[in-house]
C-alpha cells in the first residue's frame, strides 16, 4: 500500500521535475539560440515549481525525510516513544488538514470565483493553489499509515523518527 | 483602529511617503479614530498576496499598480496600453476626474475599492543610444518587465524583449546584454543606472501609476463620516504624490544630466504611437466595457 | 507584541524539540500567531496562500537545478578528477592529504552548492587513503567537515540564492562574487592550522609531483571547472539569469557525465532525479513555511521590535555586531541552516539598515555564520554526514575538531567586521 503510493508520488515528482528542466532549458535555447523570449515556458515552470515544491514535499514526508531535531524521539524507548512518534504525527496531520487542506482549498475556491489568472497564460490562479489540498490529503494518508504502523506494529523500532542508521543518503541533505 | 496598508517599495520611495502622508490626514480627520500603518518593503506580501489579502478582508489596505491589477480588474488594462495617455496633462485629467473614479469603484464587487492613483511619471527608453523612432529599436535587445503587455509592445516596436531581473539590470546594461531598457527617469538616479547609460529618450510610451486599494469588507465596516474622511485623505494623498513625484522626476533628470553625463532627447512620438496601435484596437475588441473606457480616456484628451 | 514573541518562539521552540519536521514546527507556530490578529478561517488561508505563493519565483528554480548538477557531478566521477587536481595542488606541504581533502572540498564547491554532498564525496575518497597513511581518522574527520561550507560560500551556493529572495531581491551576481574571498579565506586558514597539527604529529609529505602527473591531473579536471567559467561568468557578466545558468550547469554536467566519461547511463537518471526532488523539496517546503513565518511576524511587529531593541542596547555598532554573531552561532548549533536563515535574516535585516550595513556584506555574514552551525553539534549536517562517512563518531571528533572551531570563529569575525573582503570582487568587477 504505503510502496504504491510511494511509487506513484514518485513518479509524479520525476515527471515534474523532467517538464521543468525541459522547459526552463527551452527558454534558454530559445532566447539565445531562435532569439526569441518566451514567457510562457517561464510560467509553466514556475507554476510546476509550486506543485514540486508541495508535492515533493509530501512524498519528502512520506520518506521520512524532514529534516527534524530527532534528540528526544531517540532518548525514549517503549511506551513514550510510541506515544511521543503519535503525538508528532498527530500535530503533522492536523497542519495538514487544517491549513494545507481546507486553508488551501479556501484559497482554491476563492480564485477560482474571482476569476484571478496568472499573467501571461490566463490559467486560473486556482490550479496553483490546488497543490496545497493535494499535498495535504497525500500527507494524511501518510500519517495515517505511520501511526498504523506505530500501533499495530508497536516492535518495529524506529516507528516515525527517522532512524540515524537509516540515515537518508548524505547527498539527499541540503 | 488601525489599519494595516502593505506595499513594496522601500521607506524612503515617494509612494511611501505619500500614503504616510495619506495616514497623517486620516488620523486628523477622524480625531485620531482611524489610522494607518503602513508597512513597506512588502513585508506582509508582495503585490499579488496583498491583493488576495485585501479582496478576503485578511488585509485592510495595499498599494499595488496598475500592471498588477488587470488579474483582479479588467479595466485596469486600459491604463496600462502604450500611448493612451498623450501626456502627463492628460494622465492628470483623468485620475483627477469622473473617469478616474469610475475605474476606482468598478472593482466594488470583487472585493475590494480603489482609493487614489498614485503617479509613478511616466515611462521612457534609455541605454547606450538615442531611441528617436521605432528604428532605433530595429533588433535591439530591450529590457522588459515579464509582463504579456510590455513584451508586445517591446515586439511592436521591432525590439527584442528580454526579460531579466531588475536586480541585475545595473550589470545587463554595463556589459551590453541588453542595449535599452525602460522605466522612469529615477531609475537613473535610484538605480545608478545613469552611470552605465549614455541616453533617455522622452518617448514617454506608457504611464503606470500605483493604486491604493482598500477592502470592500473593511470600507462597509466602516462609518459615513469615516468613508468621506477616508475619501478626503485619499484624494489630499494623491495630489500631494503627483507634486512630489514632479519633483523627483524632475530632479533625477537633472542629476542624470549634469552629474551623470546622460543625454536627455526629446522624441517625435507619432511614429512611435502608430507602431502600438494594434494593442489598442485588440484591448478594445475583448470587451463593450473596455472600448467604452479607451474612447473616454482618449476624449478627455480634447 | 510580548505575547507574539511568546505565541511564535514558544511554540515552534516546542515544536522543535519535541521532534515534529522543522517545515511543520514553522507552519504551526505562524498559524497560531496569525490566530492572534484574524480568525481562525483567514488565519488557515494566509498560511496557505504564503506557503505557495511565497514559491512563485523564478530565482527560487535555481534550487532544484544547482542540486541536480551537484548530484550528477557526484555520481559522475566528477568529485575523483577534482581531488587528483588537489593533489597536485597541495603538492608537499606537511600533512599533503589534509590539504588535499580542504582543497578538493574547495573545488566541489565551486562546481556545486552543497557541503554535504561535497563532505561526502570529498571524504568517501580521502578518509580510507588517510586512514592507510597513518592520519587519526578523527583529525581527517574534523578536517573533512569543517572544509566542507567553503562551498556554500564559494557559488554557485543555494544558500545565497535563498537569501536574495528573503532580503527583498539583493543581486545574485554581487553576492556569488562577494562569496569567493571568505571561501577561499577559511580554506586557507584552515590548511595553515591543518599544516601545524600534521606537522607536530608527523604526517607525511607527498611525494613530488611530476610534470606530466600534474599536466595529467589538470586535464582530467579541465572539463568540469571550465562549468565555473560558464555559469559563474555567465552570472556576473548578465548573459544569464541564475535560473538560466543553472539550467545550463545540468545540461553541462549530464553532457560531461553521460556522454564524455559514461560513468551513468540513461538508467540512472530516474533516481537521480528523485533524489533531488526529494533534496529541493526539503528546501522549499522550509520555504514555504518560513515566508508564512515571516509575514506573522511582521503582522506582530516582531522585527522591528527586535530591531529597536537591539539598537538601544547600545550605541556602539561593535557591540551589536558581536551580539548579532553570538546569536546567530548559537542558532547554529541547534538549527540546520536554511530554516535558520529564513527565520532570523528578515528579524536581523532592520538592525543591519539601521547601522549601515551593505545587503550583500549581511548575506555573507549570515551564510559564514551558520557555516559554524552546521559544523556543530548537537544539530549540524556537514557534522553528521562527516562523521558517518569516516566512521568516526561525534564524541571523537570533539577534541580534534576544537582548533579547527576557532579557526572559523577567527574567519567568521573577519569577514563580520572588514566589508572589504566581501565587497572588494563585487565592487571590482561590477561597480557594485
Ligand atoms: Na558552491
Ligand atoms: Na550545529
Amino acid at each position: 500500500m504505503k510502496r504504491a503510493l510511494d511509487f506513484v508520488l514518485g513518479t509524479t515528482v520525476f515527471l515534474i521535475l523532467a517538464t521543468i528542466v525541459v522547459s526552463v532549458s527551452w527558454q534558454v535555447l530559445s532566447r539565445y539560440v531562435l532569439g526569441t523570449s518566451s514567457t510562457a515556458t517561464s510560467e509553466v515552470a514556475r507554476l510546476l515549481f509550486m506543485w514540486l515544491a508541495l508535492l515533493g514535499g509530501a512524498y519528502t514526508f512520506g520518506q521520512v525525510r524532514h529534516l527534524a531535531i530527532d534528540i528526544l524521539p531517540l532518548a525514549l524507548r517503549g511506551r513514550p516513544r510510541q506515544i511521543l512518534n503519535t503525538l508528532i504525527l498527530l500535530i503533522v496531520a492536523s497542519f495538514a488538514f487544517f491549513v494545507m487542506v481546507r486553508g488551501g482549498w479556501t484559497m482554491v475556491s476563492r480564485t477560482l470565483a474571482t476569476g484571478q489568472a496568472t499573467p501571461t497564460l490566463g490559467l486560473p490562479m486556482g490550479y496553483v493553489y490546488g497543490a496545497l489540498p493535494a499535498a495535504g490529503i497525500i500527507i494524511l494518508v501518510y500519517c495515517v499509515m505511520f501511526l498504523g504502523r506505530i500501533w499495530l506494529n508497536p516492535k518495529s523500532e524506529g516507528g516515525f523518527a527517522i532512524d540515524p542508521h537509516k540515515a537518508p543518503a548524505p547527498e539527499e541533505r541540503a | 483602529e488601525t489599519l494595516r496598508l502593505n506595499h513594496n517599495n522601500p521607506e524612503d520611495h515617494p509612494t511611501h511617503i505619500s500614503m504616510e502622508y495619506m495616514g497623517e490626514r486620516l488620523s486628523e480627520l477622524t480625531d485620531g479614530e482611524l489610522n494607518i500603518r503602513v508597512y513597506a518593503n512588502a513585508q506582509l506580501g508582495s503585490q499579488r498576496e496583498s491583493m488576495e489579502l485585501v479582496e478576503s478582508g485578511i488585509l485592510a489596505m495595499a498599494r499595488s499598480n496598475t500592471a498588477e491589477l488587470e488579474a483582479f480588474e479588467p479595466l485596469y488594462a486600459v491604463m496600462n496600453l502604450p500611448f493612451i495617455f498623450e501626456s502627463e496633462e492628460h494622465f492628470e485629467t483623468v485620475i483627477n476626474g469622473e473617469i478616474g473614479q469610475d475605474i476606482l469603484n468598478a472593482s466594488r464587487d470583487r472585493g475590494f475599492i480603489g482609493l487614489a492613483f498614485l503617479t509613478e511619471g511616466a515611462r521612457s527608453f534609455y541605454g547606450d543610444r538615442a531611441v528617436n523612432s521605432p528604428a532605433d529599436l530595429e533588433g535591439v535587445n530591450v529590457r522588459v518587465q515579464p509582463s504579456p503587455s510590455a513584451i508586445r509592445m517591446v515586439e511592436l516596436l521591432g525590439g527584442d524583449p528580454t526579460p531579466i531581473d531588475w536586480g541585475e539590470l545595473y550589470s545587463a546594461l554595463q556589459q551590453g546584454v541588453v542595449a535599452v531598457a525602460e522605466n522612469n527617469p529615477t531609475a537613473l538616479t535610484n538605480a545608478r543606472h545613469g552611470e552605465v547609460v549614455s541616453n533617455f529618450s522622452l518617448n514617454e510610451h506608457t504611464i503606470i501609476p500605483s493604486v491604493v486599494v482598500i477592502s470592500t469588507a473593511v470600507w462597509d465596516g466602516l462609518t459615513e463620516d469615516q468613508q468621506v474622511a477616508m475619501r478626503q485623505a485619499a484624494s489630499e494623498a494623491q495630489a500631494f504624490h503627483s507634486e512630489s513625484w514632479n519633483e523627483t522626476a524632475m530632479a533625477a533628470l537633472e542629476t542624470a544630466q549634469n552629474e551623470m553625463g546622460v543625454e536627455i532627447n526629446e522624441v517625435e512620438k507619432a511614429p512611435f504611437i502608430e507602431a502600438v496601435m494594434p494593442m489598442h484596437d485588440e484591448l478594445a475588441d475583448q470587451s463593450d466595457d473596455l472600448a467604452d473606457l479607451i474612447d473616454r480616456i482618449r476624449a478627455a484628451a480634447q | 507584541m510580548n505575547m507574539t514573541v511568546l505565541v511564535l518562539f514558544g511554540s515552534f521552540a516546542l515544536l522543535m524539540f519535541l521532534g515534529v519536521p522543522i517545515a511543520f514546527a514553522i507552519g504551526v507556530a505562524a498559524t497560531l500567531t496569525f490566530l492572534l490578529f484574524m480568525t481562525t478561517e483567514q488565519s488557515l488561508s494566509i498560511v496557505a496562500q504564503q506557503m505557495a505563493s511565497g514559491l512563485d519565483s523564478f530565482t527560487l528554480l535555481a534550487i532544484p537545478f544547482f542540486i541536480l548538477a551537484g548530484n550528477i557531478m557526484n555520481r559522475g566521477g566528477i568529485a575523483l578528477r577534482l581531488i587528483d587536481l588537489a593533489k597536485v595542488l597541495a603538492g608537499r606541504l606537511p600533512g599533503s592529504l589534509a590539504h588535499v581533502n580542504i582543497i578538493s572540498n574547495m573545488l566541489f564547491g565551486a562546481l556545486s552548492g552543497s557541503a554535504v554532498a561535497s563532505a561526502a564525496a570529498v571524504g568517501g575518497v580521502m578518509s580510507p587513503i588517510q586512514k592507510r597513511d597513518g592520519y587519526d581518522p578523527a583529525f581527517s574527520t574534523a578536517v573533512n567537515v569543517t572544509s566542507c561550507p567553503t562551498g556554500l560560500l564559494i557559488p554557485p551556493s543555494t544558500t545565497l540564492i535563498v537569501y536574495s529572495l528573503i532580503s527583498g531581491g539583493t543581486s545574485i551576481a554581487a553576492l556569488f562574487l562577494a562569496g569567493y574571498l571568505p571561501g577561499i579565506l577559511i580554506g586557507l586558514s584552515l590548511m595553515v592550522v591543518a599544516g601545524i597539527i600534521a606537522k607536530r604529529k608527523g604526517y607525511p609529505v607527498a611525494e613530488k609531483s611530476s610534470f606530466k602527473d600534474v599536466r595529467a591531473a589538470v586535464g582530467r579536471a579541465i572539463l568540469p571547472l571550465g562549468l565555473i567559467f560558464i555559469v559563474i561568468g555567465g552570472i556576473i557578466s548578465g548573459v544569464f539569469t541564475a535560473t538560466e545558468a543553472s539550467a545550463i550547469a545540468v545540461a553541462y554536467s549530464l553532457l560531461l557525465a553521460l556522454v564524455w566519461y559514461r560513468e551513468i547511463g540513461i538508467k540512472d537518471l530516474p533516481r537521480i532525479f528523485v533524489d533531488s526532488a526529494v533534496t529541493t523539496s526539503i528546501v522549499l517546503f522550509l520555504i514555504g513555511c518560513s515566508i508564512a513565518m515571516s509575514r506573522a511576524m511582521a503582522f506582530g511587529d516582531v522585527p522591528s521590535t527586535i530591531s529597536s531593541f537591539m539598537i538601544g542596547l547600545s550605541e556602539n555598532p561593535v557591540i551589536i555586531l558581536l551580539s548579532i554573531t553570538a546569536v546567530l552561532l548559537l542558532i547554529g548549533t541547534f538549527m540546520d541552516m536554511t530554516p535558520a536563515l529564513l527565520i532570523f535574516t528578515p528579524i536581523f535585516m532592520p538592525v543591519m539598515q539601521g547601522l549601515g550595513i551593505d545587503p550583500v556584506h549581511f548575506g555573507i555574514i549570515m551564510t559564514i555564520n551558520l557555516c559554524v552551525g552546521i559544523c556543530t553539534p548537537p544539530v549540524g549536517s556537514a557534522l553528521f554526514v562527516g562523521c558517518s562517512i569516516s566512521g568516526v563518531s561525534i564524541g571523537q571528533v570533539m577534541k580534534p575538531i576544537l582548533p579547527f572551531y576557532f579557526v572559523l570563529i577567527a574567519c567568521v569575525l573577519l569577514v563580520t567586521f572588514i566589508p572589504q573582503i566581501s565587497l572588494f570582487l563585487p565592487q571590482l568587477i561590477l561597480g557594485y
